[in-house]
């Protein structure tokens, strides 16, 4: 209990990582609905991974001299988020490209998945001074992170939120049944472009609060765990972004008590969260479901 | 005489270039009830999605008109199976979805809908009861009811329904046939409907356009559903 009264307490020292964390796991959720339900979750795979690649590319070019944004943590941290966003935009417009060419999907996502991975590594070998700092931004530490760049984030995923539940209706349009949208004059280019745009954003801001593992879990367990109880899309989207706040925070909780690595923790959480959610539906008499 | 809603004139449709349909002749007249007929491949739903605007045609021309920025206002049923049932929609919200022509923004934020419009469409379909419930816990029969109300709430001027009673019991296809009369006779809408049989709805139409072999032929349903053509028709197709 003491333990609890001191992590909620505004004066406790790692209040960065558990709001940050809080909001992410009450955010990326909302996102990652529209993964479950476009049978897209090998994106959610391949994308943090990929954001990890920019943020490397962009450690990258500071080890090679190139200085522009970079001046002091503050800077490094936005070049950092630039470079996520890049990498993350790009790879969405490649695959939402690709996928209109038809062929293997999965086969491709995965190919980007282990490329991301891949250069992830590479390109940190070109700053081997920041190679601590990369690996700190990458397992999602944001102990360091000034109050303004915190706050500014927090506005971001407010206005992620506000979008999501305001376009919902759009997004579920254009998501469920294209033809329809467009036989009522709606454009589907657009609103995929800001549905992506969103989970663009989305992705590069989390994995640089929370890390990329941490991020796939949230993009597609509380979902998961979310969709048997979910009557329409807004009760869909608030049970998961529940689930996954509330992982968050209960993980970030086991992890300070009991000395843990944050982000495995609140996958573990989530994954129980998911598990005790089948367990009660099956348990549930057949016609109360 | 009205001009037709939509009228394709010497048109070539298909996908890419290729062109599934040539010289393709055909209108569709305000009020008509018309059957689009021929066997799976034969080319309907290439024309189906071109008077939709879902493809353009690749050649010849095609005229609409209508209060939706010159286009008429579609009703459109698609096959119930193209849609997932991943998603856990409301059968309320799959019908709302009728009325989403506009961002309505400010409506929104008031917290306004149609709901008026969306309950009458349910009710119109027999389906106001089913409001609730999961959209792909319902059985075919209820999933096209809730699929013909959200094209009702889309306050269509041409009804598209495609292959509304295929994979349906006889009792649910008797009751949808009593709909599609309903509308036809009591809100005088122009109804289009796929199907790749000729049955019980043969009643129903006043046209008929015949898909095959490349064409498409149109022409007064008695005409078109006469023992001799019907024999010509599938003497060709064998």
């Amino acid at each position: 209990m003491t333990d609890l009264l001191k992590i909620i307490s505004p004066s406790f020292l790692l209040h960065h990582a558990l709001y940050g964390s809080i909001v992410v796991g009450f955010v990326v959720p909302l996102v990652g609905v529209y993964f479950l339900l476009r049978r897209l979750v090998f994106w959610g795979v391949a994308l943090p991974e990929v954001s990890a690649a920019g943020i490397s590319a962009a450690f990258m070019l500071q080890g090679l001299g190139f200085t522009f944004m970079a001046g002091g943590e503050s800077g490094e941290r936005h070049l950092a988020i630039l470079g996520s966003i890049i990498f993350t935009g790009g790879a969405i417009i490649l695959l939402t490209y690709m996928e209109q060419k038809g062929g293997v999907p999965e086969g491709r996502v995965g190919t980007l998945y282990a490329l991301a991975a891949a250069l992830a590594i590479l390109f940190m070998a070109f700053n081997p001074g920041g190679e601590a700092e990369l690996l700190g931004l990458l397992k999602g530490e944001i102990v360091t992170i000034s109050e303004g760049d915190f706050h500014a984030m927090l506005n971001i995923f407010i206005a992620i939120t506000i979008a999501m539940f305001l376009f919902q209706r759009e997004f579920t349009l254009v998501s469920y049944d294209r033809d329809m949208a467009v036989t009522l004059g709606r454009s589907v280019l657009v609103w995929d472009g800001l549905l992506y745009l969103i989970v663009g954003l989305t992705i590069s801001l989390g994995v640089m609060t929370v890390g990329p593992m941490v991020i796939f879990a949230f993009l597609v367990i509380p979902p998961m765990a979310a969709l048997p109880w979910a009557r329409g899309m807004a009760s869909f989207s608030l049970i998961a972004s529940f689930c996954g706040g509330s992982s968050a925070f209960l993980g970030f909780y086991i992890s300070y008590t009991h000395d843990l690595p944050l982000g495995p923790v609140i996958v573990c959480v989530a994954a129980c969260v998911l598990i005790l959610s089948s367990a009660l539906r099956w348990l549930m008499p057949r016609k109360a479901r | 005489m009205s001009e037709p809603l939509l009228r394709f004139k010497n048109a070539s449709l298909g996908y890419a270039r290729r062109a599934v349909l040539t010289g393709v002749d055909f209108q569709v007249d305000e009020g008509a009830f018309i059957g689009i007929l021929g066997h799976n491949g034969a080319g309907k739903s290439t024309l189906l999605k071109t008077l939709l605007g879902l493809i353009p045609t690749i050649k010849g021309e095609f005229h609409c008109r209508g209060s939706h920025f010159g286009r008429p206002r579609y009703g459109y049923v698609p096959q119930k199976e193209k849609l997932d049932a991943i998603y856990p929609l409301t059968s309320y919200e799959v019908a709302a979805m009728g009325t989403y022509r506009g961002l309505e923004l400010m409506r929104r934020l008031r917290g306004l809908g149609h709901r008026d419009l969306i309950r009458r469409s349910l009710k119109e379909c027999g389906a106001l009861e089913l409001s609730d419930k999961r959209y792909s816990d319902l059985s075919g029969g209820q999933r096209q009811r809730v699929l013909i109300a959200r094209a009702l709430a889309a306050e269509p001027q041409l009804l598209v329904l495609d292959e509304p009673l295929a994979g349906i019991d006889v009792t649910t296809q008797t009751a949808l046939l009593k709909l599609f009369e309903h509308l036809k006779m009591q809100k005088a809408l122009t109804i289009l409907m796929v199907s790749h049989r000729i049955q019980r709805e043969r009643d129903l139409f006043t046209r008929v356009a015949w898909v095959g072999d490349g064409k498409v032929e149109s022409g007064p349903a008695d005409e078109m559903l006469s023992e001799g053509k019907l024999m010509k028709i599938f003497e060709s197709e064998l």
